[in-house]
Order: C-alpha cells, then sequence, then structure tokens
C-alpha cells in the first residue's frame, strides 16, 4: 500500500516536473528557431508559481471550480494507466481503449468550466476544440485499431513488451502508417499550430482559456504539462518501444536508465511537434476537418487494413 | 393465474382502469402500480430461472397454443423494461394530464413485456403491434404528421415480418420459437451433406431482409430512422423516456431473434466475411452508418428534443454493430450496451421532461444558464452526460468499451473506426446540449424555473444511481450475461472485465480517479480564495457588456461542422421517403381519375375486357 502511494508521488512528481520542462523547451525551441534568446527552460514553472501567487481569484459558480479540478484529476487519472518503464502502478489495466479516453475527458473538465463562464469566446473555443476532436477522431481511431490488430492485444505493457522482442512499432509497415497519422493526431492534441484552434491566441483570445486567471489558470497549466508528458508517453509506449531496460545488476540503476531512454523518445516526439509548429500558420477549423478526414484516415486506413490482413 | 401473464397484463390492466376511473391521484397510484407489479414480478422470478434455466407457459386460444416462456435472455429484457418503465412512469405521474396518456402508455409496455416473454413468433408478432399501436397513440395526441410518419413505417416493419413469418410457417409448420430452429438447423445440416434443403437460397434471403426491414424500423436503423427524430420529439417526454429506452430495444431483441432462430442457415448460406458472418455484417454496416448519421444530425439540431431523438439512433447504431459482428462476446457486449443505452437515455429523456415541464421551452434558443435554478435536474444531467460519452467510470463507458474491444479484436478496421467516430460525435453534441441549457446566460423570463417536481426526481435518481452502480462495477451486468451462453465469455470478478486481451477495472479506476481529484483538489484550495462575480463581469475585448447582450452562442452552435458537411447533408433519406410518398397519392389520384371517370359506356367496356378474358381461359 505505501510501496504504491510512493510510486504515484513519484510518477506525479516526476511527470509535473518534466512536463514543466517540456513546455520550457517547447518556447526555448522556437524562440530559437525564430533567432531569439527565448526565456530560461524553468520559466513555465515560475508562470504557474506566480500564478498561484495571486492574491485574489474570481470565479462564476461551483462548476467552474469543479471543471478545473475534474480536468486535473482525470489527467493524473490518464498518467497512472500509462506504462513509465517499470515504475507505473496500474500497467496491468493499461488498455489502449482506456488510455485513449481517458486522454480526452480533461477536454470535458476545461469545456465544462470554460462555458460556465458565459463567456463568447469560450463558447466558441469550445465549438472549435470539439470539431477538432470530431476531426481527429477518425484517424486517431485508425491509428489504434492498427496497433490493436498487429499485436492481437489492448495491453499497452503486452505491446510494450511485445515490442521489445519484435522492435519498434514503426519498423512494421502498417504501424508506421499508424504512427504517422498519430503523430498528426498528436499536433492537435498538444494544442499546436497548425492545428491549435481551439486556444487560437491573436484570433478568439485564448478561447477557452480567456476567463482563467490566477489560481485556475495555475492548475490548468499543471494540467498541460502532465498532458504533454502523458500524450508523449503513450506515443513513445506503443510506437517507439517503450523501455524495460534489465541490463543493471541494480533495479535502481535499471529503472533510472529506462526513465532516460524513455525521455529521449518523449523529446523527439515533442521536437517534431514544435519544428511543425513554428513554420506553418493555422489552419481554420473547417480547413482542419477537411484535412483530418482526407489525408491521416487514409495514411492509418491503409495501415488499419494491412494490419487486419 | 400464471406469473408470466400478470407481468405482460398487469399494465395494460393498469392502464385501462386508469383511463376509465380517470380521477386525478387515482389514476397516477394505478399507473405506478401498473409499472412496479410487473418489476416485482420478475425479481420473484429469478431465483428460478437462476435453477431451471426458464419459467414456461403455454396457453390455448383461438385455434393457435401461444407459447410464453423467461430465459435468461428475455429476463435481461424484461428488466430493462421493468426498470426503465417504472423511471418513466414516475415521470409520468408528473407530466401527463388525462387517463388517455396512462392507457397507451401502459399499454406499450405490455406489449413490450409480451414480445420479450413470447416464445413463438405470433405471439411475439400480436404483442409487437400492441407495442406499436400504443406508441403510436401516444404521439397521435401531440402531432398528427409525425405519428402518421411513424405508423406508416412500423406497419411496413409489421407486415414485412408477417410475411417472413407466413413463409416461415407455410414450410415448417409451427410458430413455435424451438420447432422453427429446429427446423433451420436441421435445414441448415441438410445443405451441409448435400440435399436438397427446405428452404431455397432465395427464400432464405427474403426471409432475412424482411425481417431486417420489420426490426430495422423498430430499432432506428439507417436508412428506415426517419420516423424516430419526429416521433420521439412529438410526445410526452416522460414517455420518451420509455419509448426510447425499452421499446427501441424490441428492435434490438429481434435481431438477436434472427441469430437464435435462422442463424445457422445464414450463416451456410452465406458463409462469412474474415470471422463476421455476411448477413451480420450487413447490419453491423447498417449499423455504422446508423452511428455517423445519427451522431451528426444529432450534432446540428436546434430542438433538445430532436437532438436526442438523434442521440437515441445514433446509440441503436452500436448495439447493431455489435450484434451484426456475431460473436458470443460482441453480442453480449451488444446487450450490455443496449442496458447502459436505456439506462442514461430513459434519465436524458426524464431531464428534457422535466426542463420542458418546468420552462415550458424546447429549444436552445430560449434556454440557457438553467443549472443554478436546477442544481437536482443538472447533477442528473451530469450523470447522463458522463454516462452516454463513454467516460470512466460510468455505465456507458463500460459497454462501449466491450463493444470496441469485441469489434477490433475481430480484425474490423472500418467498423472499429465508425465506432470511434461515434463515440467522439457524441461527446460533441453533448457538449452542445450542456452549454445551451445548463450554462451561460440565463433569459429573464426563466428567473423563476423550480427544480424537478418529486416523483421525476425519483424516477431520475432510479436510474442515475445504477447509472452509476454498473459502472463501478460492471461485473455485475457481465455476469448475468454470461448466463446467457451458459459459459464465461466475459471473465473477472463484479469490479473486473477480463477479456484476455484487454481488462477494465471500474473500481480501481474509480479510485484513482478520487485520487487524482483529491490531489487537484489540494492544489486548488493552496490557492487564494475566491470572489464569485456575475456573469456580465466578464471579458468582451475589453468592453463592458449587460444582461442586454447575448453572450451565449444558443444558435448554430456547429456551423462549420454544416458547412463541412454541406454535400452530404444536401442528401436526406427524409426527403425521399416524402417524395416516394408523395408518388403514390398522385399515382392514387390519377388511377381514381381514370378508372372511376364517372362513364357508364366505360363500365361496360370493363365487363367486357373480363368475359374476354374468361373467355380466353375457357370458361
Amino acid at each position: 500500500m505505501i510501496e504504491v502511494a510512493l510510486k504515484a508521488l513519484f510518477i506525479l512528481i516526476y511527470a509535473t516536473f518534466v512536463g514543466f520542462m517540456f513546455m520550457g523547451i517547447i518556447r526555448k525551441v522556437s524562440a530559437r528557431i525564430h533567432r531569439r534568446v527565448g526565456p530560461p527552460i524553468y520559466q513555465p514553472i515560475l508562470d504557474t508559481i506566480k500564478f498561484f501567487g495571486k492574491k485574489e481569484n474570481i470565479t462564476h459558480g461551483l462548476i467552474y471550480d469543479f471543471g478545473i479540478i475534474y480536468a486535473l484529476g482525470a489527467t493524473i487519472l490518464a498518467l497512472f494507466f500509462i506504462p513509465l518503464g517499470s515504475v507505473s502502478i496500474l500497467r496491468a489495466y493499461g488498455d489502449l481503449i482506456l488510455i485513449t479516453f481517458l486522454l480526452e475527458i480533461p477536454m470535458l473538465g476545461i469545456m465544462f468550466a470554460a462555458m460556465s463562464s458565459g463567456n463568447p469566446y469560450a463558447g466558441i473555443g469550445a465549438q472549435r476544440a470539439l470539431l477538432t476532436m470530431l476531426a481527429i477522431q477518425v484517424p486517431l481511431g485508425f491509428a489504434i485499431i492498427a496497433l490493436a490488430e498487429f499485436y492481437g492485444t489492448f495491453s499497452t505493457y503486452e505491446i510494450v513488451m511485445a515490442q521489445q522482442i519484435s522492435g519498434w512499432s514503426i519498423i512494421h509497415l502498417p504501424l508506421l502508417l499508424a504512427a504517422i497519422a498519430y503523430d498528426i493526431v498528436l499536433q492537435a492534441m498538444f494544442g499546436k499550430e497548425p492545428f491549435d484552434i481551439m486556444i487560437a491566441p491573436g484570433e478568439i483570445s485564448l478561447g477557452p482559456m480567456v476567463e482563467f486567471g490566477g489560481k485556475h489558470m495555475g492548475i490548468l497549466q499543471i494540467q498541460h504539462a502532465i498532458g504533454l508528458f502523458a500524450e508523449t508517453l503513450f506515443f513513445s509506449n506503443i510506437f517507439l518501444g517503450g523501455a524495460v531496460i534489465t541490463a543493471f545488476a541494480s533495479p535502481i540503476l535499471n529503472t533510472i536508465a529506462s526513465l532516460a531512454i524513455l525521455l529521449v523518445k518523449q523529446i523527439a516526439v515533442l521536437l517534431i511537434a514544435v519544428f511543425v509548429s513554428t513554420i506553418f500558420p493555422r489552419f481554420t477549423i473547417d480547413q482542419a476537418a477537411k484535412f483530418y478526414w482526407k489525408w491521416p484516415t487514409i495514411i492509418a486506413a491503409l495501415g488499419a487494413i494491412l494490419a487486419s490482413l | 393465474m400464471n406469473e408470466l401473464f400478470i407481468i405482460i397484463f398487469a399494465p395494460l390492466v393498469a392502464g385501462v382502469i386508469a383511463w376509465a376511473l380517470d380521477i386525478k391521484g387515482i389514476r397516477e397510484l394505478l399507473g405506478v402500480a401498473g409499472a412496479a407489479v410487473p418489476l416485482a414480478y420478475l425479481i420473484k422470478l429469478y431465483p428460478t430461472i437462476e435453477s431451471d434455466g426458464m419459467v414456461n407457459y403455454t396457453l390455448n386460444f383461438a385455434g393457435f397454443s401461444f407459447e410464453f416462456m423467461l430465459t435468461h435472455l428475455s429476463w435481461v429484457f424484461a428488466m430493462i423494461a421493468g426498470v426503465v418503465g417504472l423511471a418513466a412512469v414516475l415521470g409520468i405521474v408528473s407530466t401527463a394530464k388525462k387517463g388517455y396518456e396512462w392507457l397507451f402508455a401502459l399499454m406499450s409496455l405490455t406489449g413490450v413485456y409480451g414480445v420479450f416473454i413470447a416464445y413463438d413468433l405470433l405471439g411475439f408478432f400480436i404483442f409487437w403491434e400492441i407495442m406499436t399501436f400504443g406508441s403510436f397513440m401516444m404521439v397521435l395526441k401531440y402531432n398528427k404528421a409525425a405519428s402518421l410518419k411513424y405508423f406508416v413505417l412500423s406497419v411496413i416493419g409489421a407486415y414485412a415480418m408477417l410475411i417472413a413469418i407466413s413463409i416461415i410457417y407455410a414450410k415448417v409448420g409451427s410458430f413455435s420459437f424451438i420447432e422453427v430452429y429446429r427446423a433451420f438447423s436441421q435445414d441448415a445440416a441438410l445443405a451441409t451433406v448435400g440435399s436438397s434443403p427446405l428452404f431455397s437460397r432465395g427464400e432464405i434471403a427474403l426471409i432475412f431482409g424482411l425481417f431486417l426491414v420489420a426490426f430495422g424500423v423498430k430499432a432506428g436503423m439507417f436508412p428506415l430512422h426517419v420516423w424516430a427524430p419526429d416521433a420521439y420529439s412529438e410526445t410526452n417526454q416522460s414517455y420518451t423516456a420509455m419509448f426510447s429506452g425499452v421499446l427501441s430495444k424490441t428492435g434490438v431483441y429481434g435481431f438477436i431473434l434472427i441469430y437464435m432462430l435462422i442463424g445457422y442457415r445464414l450463416l451456410y448460406e452465406f458463409g462469412t466475411i474474415r470471422t463476421v458472418p455476411k448477413f451480420g455484417y450487413i447490419i453491423a454496416f447498417l449499423g455504422g452508418l446508423t452511428i455517423i448519421v445519427g451522431g451528426i444530425l444529432a450534432a446540428l439540431q436546434e430542438d433538445i428534443r430532436k437532438l436526442f431523438a438523434y442521440s437515441s439512433i445514433s446509440q441503436l447504431g452500436y448495439i447493431l454493430v455489435g450484434i451484426g459482428v456475431g460473436t458470443a462476446l460482441s453480442i453480449e457486449a451488444s446487450i450490455y450496451h443496449a442496458i447502459s443505452h436505456a439506462l442514461f437515455k430513459g434519465l436524458f429523456f426524464l431531464i428534457v421532461a422535466t426542463i420542458i415541464y418546468r420552462t415550458g421551452k424546447t429549444e436552445f434558443k430560449d434556454m440557457g444558464g438553467l443549472a443554478e435554478k436546477m442544481p437536482v435536474t443538472f447533477a442528473m444531467a451530469f450523470v447522463a452526460i458522463l454516462s452516454l460519452a463513454g467516460i470512466p467510470p460510468m455505465v456507458g463507458f463500460a459497454s462501449k468499451w466491450l463493444i470496441f474491444e469485441s469489434v477490433i479484436s475481430q480484425n474490423m478496421p472500418i467498423l472499429g473506426a465508425m465506432v470511434f467516430f461515434g463515440s467522439a460525435v457524441g461527446f460533441v453534441y453533448l457538449i452542445r446540449f450542456t452549454y445551451a441549457v445548463w450554462f451561460g446566460q440565463r433569459p429573464t423570463d426563466l428567473d423563476d424555473t423550480k427544480d424537478a417536481p418529486l416523483p421525476l426526481a425519483i424516477g431520475m435518481g432510479i436510474l442515475a444511481v445504477l447509472n452509476v452502480v454498473f459502472g463501478v462495477a460492471p461485473g455485475l451486468v457481465a455476469q448475468e450475461l454470461n448466463k446467457i451462453f451458459g459459459r464465461e465469455v466475459i471473465g473477472g470478478t463484479i469490479w473486473e472485465l477480463n477479456l484476455g486481451f484487454g481488462k477494465y477495472n471500474g473500481l480501481l479506476l474509480t479510485v484513482w480517479f478520487v485520487v487524482g481529484m483529491l490531489i487537484a483538489a489540494i492544489v486548488y484550495f493552496m490557492g487564494a480564495k475566491v470572489r464569485k462575480v456575475p456573469i456580465t463581469d466578464t471579458y468582451q475585448s475589453g468592453n463592458p457588456v449587460t444582461m442586454e447582450y447575448n453572450l451565449t452562442i444558443r444558435r448554430n452552435f456547429f456551423l462549420p461542422l454544416k458547412e463541412a458537411l454541406s454535400f452530404w447533408l444536401r442528401m436526406s433519406f427524409d426527403r425521399f421517403y416524402k417524395d416516394v410518398g408523395k408518388t403514390v397519392e398522385d399515382f392514387a389520384e390519377t388511377m381514381r381519375n381514370y378508372v372511376y371517370n364517372g362513364n357508364v359506356q366505360n363500365y361496360a367496356w370493363y365487363l367486357v375486357i373480363i368475359l374476354l378474358i374468361l373467355a380466353m381461359w375457357g370458361v
């Protein structure tokens, strides 16, 4: 019991910290691409601390507070189900479909909170977020199906273990196609250009986030950090082989090594997203829907059909 | 009196008395009793079914012998009818105004029980018609055009079924399910060894096609779904909880009957695509289209009742996909989803009934900000939203998860993607409902809205509790369903579903969800205190706003979706059927003008022609 609690605490703190570093890396890398110096890498942590330091916060009612808590709670829940090397606590139940759903739930909480503020920008942001989600669901679904059919199991941990033997998923053609489609989907899941339609800074004043300030925004920062960590981790696990290192004698060294390898893979996934986002301008929402229902869907469907043969 | 008879006829008797007396207070009591008695008897009979596997009864009447049998399968379906029926009847207590509604609402409940418990094709058909008639009369009171559309399509379905039943009777010589099943499986065996079968390929295809139409109409299968949005919305919304939650399940039950009775023969005749029987693939594919069409149309509705009507169609599509795939697991998953659909959609329609009862408005443009005025109803809506959108730990997730896994594990990528799309679109239309009804700015004329009346609140409470309990302990339902197949199709404990290639643990997930929320709450309460601000104290590009501004987007919320899909939305089956109907009417008019043209000489000519035909025959 205590061991599980300690593990959970470790995962949570590690994910939050690394998530914030990821947010820092995103800012730093995009700054360098624009030939700026950029903020220090720990800047998002300072931002969050400042948000919590506000002397006064506003609320628009119970749901406004509850939605935020719900979003963070659901993100933490999703995190626990994704295998993190050998430290995960619920990996036996880390079902592909479950995790895919769990990664979407935080959005529900954010929507609830944003909409209960009654702000029209939040409303339009919610609409765009929902349509983006509807658009990405088709290629995402095909990618997950391709994985499940290729490996014959829905357990993320078993998929990681299978990759230890047969090599990373992306060396198999059907799963390579699925991975490409999933990576395009990730762009929207991270909320990065060209699919940051939901937030759309400069266009609709941050959309759902427009009314949040103080500690509400701080919690959303933490949620975003953990979300980034969870999404990159999930991708690394299912497509890039995860990491289960048994080379060292000491279990602690093994854990550290597998976390390090996972971290490298996660940063690789993240960097692709940053590179894409810094050079592409935003799509409009109907362009995004049409795009996702065309190329990524075709690619992923091809992958799924090949995997099912 | 036999217990099965009490289960079937108690609602009808209660309904007739309620209608005949029509005294306020007594009719409500009678109605609730009429719905509660069958439920009590179903629970009482459970140990008997557990030990003997069934309760049966045969009645000889008018030269036919009617068989009734309560098996595990029909018990599960009858329980859906019992629980959701009771909740809906509690809702009708608040919303019905006359004895008329009690009579027909309870009559359709009798029909539903009859359909589930009948064990011969004739009894099945008769109760099917009673159910259709009762629901038709419920719609007729509110909207004639909608009721006629429903009636015509139902009649087409019912007579398709009657033709199929007659063909079967002509060859088999019995209506009994057992005899029919025996005849068809014998036929399949005969055909396997090469001797000539009783039913030819054409006949078997015809029977399947007719049944597909019959059950497809009731289940709201694409493209036979057009009656549902009108009929579901143009009636007492408490009744719709039953209409959508229970009556549509008879269509689902019918599809399972196809498997039970003629499945072997169809499988033999048409073979399989991979592991899925070809005839099942037709059902599954139409089910997939139903999910997509129902879901997208639900997102584009501007009327709260229509939104849920289309949503109901969409969710039925899931059930059809599962049934179509046709493995023990997927059929079990479908029945599971049938249960959860009845639970959450019954709840949704009771919520809609409450909203309409309290505000008198049905369109999104007139509503908003009701969460503060109706906290109990909103809490129920919250449960229902989580359940329908498939958010763990509600029952909607457990059943959807089972359908996902059962479809994808059969290597069916296209069907799997349709199901995936359906779950996203479910999310989409529910948020639209949430936004427009519960949140945002409240129109001033809704300022003195009260919360749900007590009977409706009890009805909603029953369904909401079941939504949560079955979600946290998904094994409760799964283990009951395993008994239908007589083996462990879904493994695990009452907290856990274990399929071998995938696991889901409702309790563990709930516990960790609570842990996650606690952590989030701790972080939240670490910050400074909050100050409540009014809705007009908001960011509007830095401009001041007052209540005169409309801050909430209430109309055409998903306009970009509409525009992205404009090509597809131009095709409408509703219009197509209207055109067909119009053509038939015109044709009838033309015939009337030509044949009955009032000219005596013409009538003499008809006589001559007939005499000539007779002469040619050599009479």
